[in-house]
């Protein structure tokens, strides 16, 4: 039975788990979205109550009930490279093409519902808090009069994008940042502004969760001022670290009321050792993790989208990937 | 009028790839001009921070 990988081309970190599938023997089939009604094509029939579904791409059919699970990695928007994209087109192509996936009986890592709501921030940090993760203290608010007196309380403050998104208009990142002292929160009034009281932290933490197995790697903070450790210079590399119990716990906690298969959390852990959780990455990049510390990530999740699915019969030969 | 956020805002870096390595549709896989598989050569992919969690992606914000 076939694993499905949706992404793009040029996702080289997904390059990393398909390479320990070969390795295994299990079929494969790569696609993207966005090629969608070009080089990627569907067909799904629903008659006498069953349903048959077919994927191709390169070359490769799949039959839907062939699949044991989806890898929803780094995929284009539906049909966006179709000979005459359109909104109506993406909405058609991605109600297509999901639908049916969602129609089978499949494991995702991770399901787009999960995966939805596991973007939004402000719910993740209250599940962290459900899970007993310390969580720095943040306010999200439009009110400036809330920021003043917020900051009046943690005078040492970051502040970072609700969404996790960056403007494209023109392409600019918004890191998190330290807040001026003196800072004028007039400005909060004109768009949600996220507030955490900084953690001094002497390292960040990056904690790859793949199904139930937790592989932590730990980076010392650099010298510099820079807060956001996607920014900060530093020659240290990600060394692994062990999970401590209770920390393992929160995770898994938290991985089970999310309903995600995969999470890459981020802390900072701060002078005493405490990992402070800040966010987690439903799909969080691996790849500079493992090449740093050579833990096995890519092959968990290999592993992982390799399991057969719970009940489905046992593969037979005509039930994977075949060359068209 | 700009929201407090944006006042932290910097240019993104985009990162250029395209000619270190290309998608091979047969294999699945990126592979370098001399055939080998990209993401088999650690070195290279530590080099070009290709699997690094990057701030200003113009289509993903999971880093």
């Amino acid at each position: 039975m076939t694993v499905l990988i949706l992404t793009n081309e040029e996702d080289v970190t997904a390059d990393m788990v398909v390479v320990h599938l070969n390795a295994a023997g299990v079929p494969v089939v790569r696609l993207d979205p966005a090629d969608l009604t070009g080089d990627v094509a569907l067909s799904g029939e629903y008659a006498h109550g069953t349903f048959h579904g077919h994927l191709s791409s390169g070359g490769r059919l799949v039959t839907l009930s062939g699949l044991r699970s989806v890898w929803v990695r780094r995929p284009g928007g539906a049909a966006a490279r179709a000979a005459a994209p359109s909104p109506w087109l993406a909405e058609e192509s991605g109600q297509a093409l999901y639908g049916m996936l969602r129609a089978s009986d499949l494991r995702w890592m991770n399901h787009p519902d999960a995966a939805r709501r596991a973007r939004y921030k402000p719910w993740q940090l209250r599940l962290a808090q459900r899970c007993g993760l310390p969580v720095p203290a943040t306010l999200i608010t439009t009110f400036p009069q809330a920021a003043r007196e917020f900051a009046a309380r943690h005078p040492d403050l970051v502040v970072k994008p609700v969404s996790g998104a960056h403007p494209q208009d023109p392409p600019r990142a918004v890191p998190t940042s330290r807040v001026a002292p003196d800072a004028d929160f007039s400005a909060v009034a004109f768009g949600p502004t996220l507030l955490q009281r900084r953690v001094v932290k002497r390292a960040d933490i990056r904690l790859t969760a793949v199904g139930g197995e937790l592989l932590a790697a730990r980076k010392p903070a650099g010298a510099d001022a820079e807060v956001d450790v996607r920014f900060a210079r530093s020659d240290s590399p990600w060394r692994p670290v062990e999970v401590e119990a209770r920390v393992a716990e929160g995770v898994h906690a938290y991985l089970r009321r999310a309903g995600l298969a995969y999470g890459a959390f981020d802390f900072a852990e701060d002078t005493d050792g405490t990992w402070w959780f800040l966010e987690c990455n439903q799909s969080g990049q691996f790849g500079f993790v493992e090449v740093d510390t050579g833990q096995p990530i890519a092959r968990s999740i290999a592993e992982w989208l390799a399991t057969p699915v719970p009940g489905r019969p046992a593969p037979s030969g005509d039930t994977d990937a075949t060359m068209v | 009028m700009q929201p407090f956020a944006l006042n932290y805002a910097r240019p993104a870096a985009e990162l250029e790839i395209a000619a270190v390595y290309v998608y091979d549709s047969g294999l699945q896989l990126n592979v370098l001009r001399d055939g080998r598989i990209a993401a088999s050569d650690h070195a290279l992919l530590r080099e070009l921070g290709t699997t690094t969690s990057t701030a200003g992606s113009k289509t993903h914000f999971d880093d």
